[in-house]
């Protein structure tokens, strides 16, 4: 795909996907899109956000220069949750992102833009996000591949932080070998990011079609014994495929994975808190003008600018890390999650890989979870645990509901195991190939 | 773990976030529901191992940082090289 059929493809679908939120025309090279959250300097960043409204960064995110040294272009700037914080990008200022399966549905969040970009082929990739599962659960609603990279094994200098301890750029395309061939050209050492790894940036597409012949895949057993219906079935013949390969397919036990969501909304809620705290009125973004005190500015220019769920957390954040609660929710969340790694470390003793679905359910109608935020939150239980721990994770199709909706796989691998994780993706993939099917939408325009 | 109004007005004073009662009150039940959640943390035992390594440190040395005028181009209010903001003090 080159940068005009790009082009062509968002103008005739992002009026009813509202996948992009920034398009630019004369982007040269082969054509991907990054989140808006990921800062550039020919383009807005908004976040998703009105705080930021007439925001243009003074420097490019690292991405964006690596990126565009291999060749690629920036054809736009993909849509999310208010500063990427929700499951499906309903908390964005500038409207929903629909799925492009079924329009009446979420795209997944919270780089739902960046999923369904990709999804109705709109790019062949497209950067986003993670923090709790933002790359994986899109990609899952939207029947594409979602990476999310070892903690470190991308350089986060000009991705606007959410949770610092969390955070780490991720990739959406429509196969495993394009995952592969733009984890190689963004991973690395960064000076600007201290943050980011020295470890040796591997041969990505190097296994690719290697095949999982005595390969050990471990089953989650306490993610998946309350599984239910087509996630359970869809899930079964994914197992079924992999043991027909020669790989072992055994129980594993992660016995404090339960506890991933309350962990995570203690852990990235008072980092977020402290992170946006940034957002002022006095250097970039909205002011108030109504303020005429120093002190209401702050207060009523973030008043004004951050929208509801972007202000729960900053809230609950800054309730975990108050006076007199530090210690028995910051502290106590701190210490389970030490105790979910020293799990995860020893399933990692016996297996290569780890599976669960990547979702408990398949994309949810539009306003389905907006009133209930704890029901939303619970839509990232099965990724959110790599986050915690840092190892890298990828979301990969395995199927449809009876509905028609896309399934997913996901597979985690120890801390900088990116090169496994694609060889045993793209077996995966290879042996089911549903990633060939072409959303409804798609469809649809292309009969027109 | 129950968030009264008060409490939730006294944590917004901190987050330096503005909500009027009726905000303040839904906060509150919502907060609650949350932590209501959260509060499963005490049913299991954490660990004490603290060995992920710490951030690693750059040396601290004066490098080219962002041009004033790039700096400018963003800022709601804007005099003689400086960010101009309401009344610190009275």
């Amino acid at each position: 795909m080159n940068v005009a059929e790009s082009l062509d493809a968002i103008h005739r679908l992002n009026p009813k996907l509202n996948a992009f939120l920034n398009v630019k025309a004369d982007a040269v090279g082969i054509p991907i899109a990054v989140k808006d959250n990921i800062v550039t300097t020919d383009m807005p960043t908004t976040c998703g956000s009105r705080i930021l409204r007439g925001f243009v960064s003074p420097y490019d995110a690292t991405v964006i220069t690596r990126l565009r040294r291999a060749g690629r272009a920036i054809v736009g700037k993909t849509n999310l949750d208010e500063f990427a914080m929700g499951s499906s990008t309903e908390h964005s200022a500038f409207g929903p992102t629909r799925n492009p399966w079924d329009t009446s549905r979420v795209a997944g969040g919270s780089s739902g833009g960046s999923a369904a970009a990709v999804a109705a082929r709109m790019v062949p990739a497209a950067l986003g996000s993670e923090t709790g599962g933002s790359v994986r659960q899109p990609a899952a609603f939207c029947g594409v591949v979602g990476l999310k990279p070892t903690y470190g094994r991308v350089s986060r200098s000009g991705l606007v932080a959410f949770a610092s301890s969390l955070d780490q750029i991720g990739i959406v395309t429509k196969t495993v070998r394009e995952c592969a061939e733009v984890l190689g050209i963004i991973a690395g050492h960064d000076p600007l990011d201290s943050t980011s790894s020295n470890e040796k940036v591997d041969e990505y597409t190097a296994d690719v079609d290697a095949g999982v012949k005595g390969l050990r895949f471990g089953v989650v057993r306490e993610a998946v014994e309350r599984l239910e219906g087509d996630v359970r079935a869809n899930f079964d013949d994914a197992l079924r495929v992999l043991r027909a390969s020669g790989a072992t397919v055994e129980d594993a036990s992660v016995p404090t994975i339960g506890y991933a969501i309350a962990i995570y909304y203690i852990v990235a809620n008072a980092e977020a808190s402290a992170n946006l705290a940034r957002f002022d009125g006095v250097r970039y973004g909205h002011r108030s003008a109504r303020a005429k005190t120093v002190h209401e500015m702050y207060f009523a220019s973030r008043g004004e600018g951050f929208g509801a769920e972007v202000k729960r957390r900053i809230m609950l954040g800054t309730f975990a890390l108050s006076s007199g609660y530090y210690d028995a929710y910051y502290g106590r969340a701190q210490a389970v999650r030490a105790r979910l790694r020293e799990d995860f470390a020893a399933a990692f003793q016996r297996f290569d890989f780890l599976l669960t679905p990547t979702t408990p359910e398949v994309a949810f109608k539009i306003g389905a979870k907006t009133e209930d935020p704890l029901s939303m939150y619970l839509s990232d239980i099965f990724t959110a645990p790599a986050n915690l721990v840092g190892i890298p994770a990828i979301a990969i199709p395995s199927g449809f509901s009876r509905e028609g909706l896309p399934l997913s796989l996901q597979i985690m691998a120890p801390h900088f195991g990116e090169r496994a994780l694609f060889r045993a993706a793209g077996f995966f993939e290879g042996e089911t190939g549903y990633w060939r099917q072409m959303p409804t939408e798609c469809r649809m325009q292309n009969a027109e | 773990m129950k968030i009264t109004r008060d409490e939730a007005r006294r944590i917004a004073e901190l987050a330096h976030l503005e909500f009027d009662d009726a905000a303040l009150e839904r906060l509150a039940a919502e907060m609650t529901k949350i932590l209501t959640y959260i509060d499963q943390l005490r049913e299991v035992e954490g660990s004490t191992d603290k060995s992920v390594g710490a951030t690693p440190l750059r040396e601290d040395v004066a490098r080219p940082g962002i041009a004033r005028e790039a700096v400018e181009r963003n800022a709601p209010s804007w005099r003689d090289g400086h960010f101009v903001v309401p009344k610190v003090i009275e």
